[in-house]
């Protein structure tokens, strides 16, 4: 943990800062005791692995500066598209069809919508993901500066996929600490593709929560690809709360080349409530990457799946806990995980860890895990019809990582995150 | 023209668990043509499946003794992949499953890894040799955008190595035991494809346990396989005459030490 000198003399100038963007009373009140907590809570923990060492909260930077619109020039953005584009704290492109404007759908980036919808936000931010649970949520909330805000009413269906893209502008320094608000109200369905990418090369941290308020009989498909930079160490918290036969999948394709300490959860509150989280990723060069996927049954009748899915190549580390973690009380619940590491390397370091809490009798549960070769047979089987040793192993990867590329539903995306595992393989697979 | 030889091969398999070496095939010798098609029958455990695998370079399998050669030059020391794009076949036994790549894919994959860079082919010249052969074989569309071989039934897997077969449509194709699982239809089926692929630039070796699938797939040469070596080889009528005597018959007339797996 980094020493801080003077948080009285932080808490002022974040404070003034705030200010100065016109921040309402309540948001700057709310970065000010986030502070006092930041002085007192800890990092989060993880089962085998340690962030301790991991500058995550720098607080000798800008809380907001603005970035030069151009970097997103590789964003597709298409006037049809249900799109929000930000660049560091600058918001590119919001596009919401009149027709779902007019149903009451609100798609803004989240400064804006601390002005327009301040009701909204004041009631929503930081419950699924609180401020007081460790460091990095309290940082998170006092040096907030990017994010959207997704509400969909009651009812309410949207065809067409509501893509997110946040680009991390690295050409400085500066932390991007983005936040993602997504409240889906009683029986509303709609899906998220969540893209993040990072221009420039300088050394920053990113702190990126997704907070999903999933009401009762709403449907979120939340899909995600990250592609933060090398030099980029990030910390990503994606939750959700899961009320009455709610459904919220989630597909994340985990694909950052730094440091990368991942959380993502979902709360299955209501009775009935379900949720599938698929999580992939390939580790390349020496990157140390850690993901805690959990889901909590509360409810009765609730189900929760976990698939994970690694690739791991050169000198990297990976490790994937699953954690299930079953209430007393939450009689009929089911829950499954999967763990997969697939080594592709003597170097690389893996680790499939389900971590199984049941305090209810009345439950399902399930779980496999593996940390392996990739599969001789099915090499043989390629290469016995000329597929060179190389390509075959590309073909098998592909295969192992199917469940969240097939999942993503924006097309430009899914194209994207296909040639980004080929490019990591490319690079990574020594033969 | 291109020939096959299959020169003294000797070959050990290692038994991880016993860290033992045993050895399988015990000088077996064997030349083919393109335009020829040949069988192997012979009792179970012989060496049967163990020979095609070593021809097409499944690593397990040591060749200790002897040679193996395509058109002349020796191909033990080949990796699998190259053997493969020389022109070999392997119509495999059991065929392996592979998640999340199509078939589609994967045959596009396997035609193109034969093909030169600048000379792949296209997406609609793909398609209609996939649909004659699809039509050809009675396979609905479908199976070509499953994933390979998964959850495909016993059957479906046996036609699927002949779709492979005829898009991939190498010199020599060694067919382990197609016709084992297949309904009397289906046999038919996987018969004509085999057939379709008949004529001057193909040649194969067919293993097969019963006489009937050659009634389908007539036969050039016959091979008869015991205890690790080839003991007789003749013509089509040679597989209708194990059918009535069997092998038990026919070892004791060429007064071979050999024990048959059914035998105490
Ligand atoms: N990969 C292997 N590991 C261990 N033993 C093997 C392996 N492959 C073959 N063998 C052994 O080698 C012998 C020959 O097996 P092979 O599969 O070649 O017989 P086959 O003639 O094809 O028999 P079948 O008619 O039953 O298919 C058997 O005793 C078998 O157990
Ligand atoms: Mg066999």
């Amino acid at each position: 943990m980094e020493a801080i000198a003077d948080y009285k003399q932080l808490k002022t100038s974040v404070a003034a800062a705030a200010s100065e963007y016109g921040e309402p009373e309540w948001l700057v009140e709310r970065r000010v005791a986030a502070i006092d907590q930041m002085a007192t809570l800890a990092l989060p923990k993880a089962n085998r692995f340690s962030i301790r060492d991991w500058p995550l909260t720098p607080t000798d930077q800008p809380l907001i500066s603005s970035s030069d619109q151009s970097l997103t020039a590789d964003v597709q953005m298409e006037a049809e598209h249900v799109q929000l584009v930000q660049v560091g704290s600058t918001t590119v492109m919001v596009n919401l069809p009149t027709e779902l404007a007019d149903q009451g759908v609100i798609l803004m980036d989240l400064m804006t919508a601390i002005k327009k919808q301040p009701e909204l936000v004041q009631q929503y931010l930081m419950t699924v993901i609180k401020s007081d649970e460790d460091r990095l949520t309290s940082y998170h909330e006092a040096f907030l500066n990017a994010g959207a805000l997704l509400y969909v009413p009651k009812g309410v269906t949207i065809k067409q996929p509501i893509e997110i893209n946040t680009v991390q502008d690295s050409t400085r320094e500066q932390p991007l600490v983005a936040h993602v608000l997504i409240i889906a109200e009683d029986n509303s369905h709609f899906s998220v593709t969540h893209h993040l990418t990072t221009k420039g090369d300088v050394a920053n941290v990113a702190n990126v929560l997704v907070e999903i308020q999933a009401r009762a009989d709403s449907e979120v498909h939340y899909s995600a690809f990250d592609e933060l930079g090398a030099n980029t160490m990030a910390y990503m918290n994606r939750r959700a709360t899961i009320a009455r036969n709610a459904k919220v999948d989630w597909a994340i394709g985990m694909m950052n080349d730094g440091k990368t300490f991942g959380d993502f959860d979902s709360d299955l509150v209501g009775e009935g409530a379900k949720s599938d989280a698929k999580v992939i990723t390939v580790t390349t060069k020496e990157q140390n990457v850690c993901i805690n996927t959990r889901v909590t049954n509360r409810g009765k009748k609730t189900t929760g799946n976990i698939v994970q899915r690694g690739v791991i190549m050169e000198k990297s580390n990976l490790i994937f806990n699953g954690i299930g973690h079953i209430i007393h009380g939450a009689s009929g619940a089911h829950a499954e995980q999967e763990n997969r590491v697939l080594m592709m390397s003597n170097d690389a370091h893996g680790d499939a860890n389900p971590i199984l809490l049941i305090d209810e009798n009345d439950v399902l549960a399930g779980h496999a895990a593996s940390v392996g070769q990739i599969d001789e047979k099915q090499m043989y089987y390629l290469m016995s019809r000329g597929i060179d040793k190389a390509q075959a192993q590309r073909l098998v990867i592909r295969g192992f990582l199917s469940t969240v590329i097939g999942a993503i539903p924006a097309k430009p995306v899914r194209d994207r995150l296909t040639n980004t595992i080929e490019r990591k393989l490319e690079d990574g697979i020594e033969l | 023209m291109a020939t096959l030889e299959v020169k003294d091969l000797h070959v050990e398999i290692t038994d991880d668990e016993q860290q033992k070496s045993r050895e399988i095939l015990k000088g077996v010798n064997l030349t083919m043509n393109t335009g020829e098609i040949h069988a192997i029958m012979g009792p179970n455990g012989t060496g049967k499946s163990t020979l095609s695998q070593t021809i097409m370079g499944q690593p397990a399998y040591h060749v200790t003794q002897g040679d193996i050669l395509l058109n002349g030059e020796s191909i033990i020391e080949m990796p699998v992949d190259e053997r493969a794009r020389k022109g070999l076949f392997l119509g495999m036994q059991y065929p392996a499953e592979i998640q999340g790549v199509t078939n589609a894919e994967f045959l596009r994959a396997a035609m193109n890894a034969r093909r030169a860079d600048d000379d792949q082919i296209s997406v609609m010249a793909f398609l209609k040799e996939l649909d004659k052969n699809l039509a050809l074989l009675n396979m609905s569309e479908s199976m070509t955008e499953r994933y390979l071989n998964e959850g495909f039934s016993g059957g479906e897997k046996k036609r699927n190595e002949i779709l492979q077969l005829l898009m991939i449509k190498p010199s020599f194709a060694l067919l382990d035991e197609i016709d084992s699982g297949l309904d009397i239809d289906a046999l038919q089926v996987v018969s004509k494809g085999v057939n379709s692929m008949r004529g001057d630039n193909f040649g194969s070796l067919i293993i097969t346990h019963y006489q009937r699938l050659l009634n389908y797939i007539v036969p050039d040469v016959v091979h008869v396989m015991m205890g690790g070596k080839i003991v007789k080889t003749g013509g089509a009528e040679l597989a209708q005459m194990l059918e009535s005597e069997g092998y038990a018959g026919l070892r004791d007339d060429l007064d071979l030490d050999v024990k048959l797996v059914d035998e105490d």
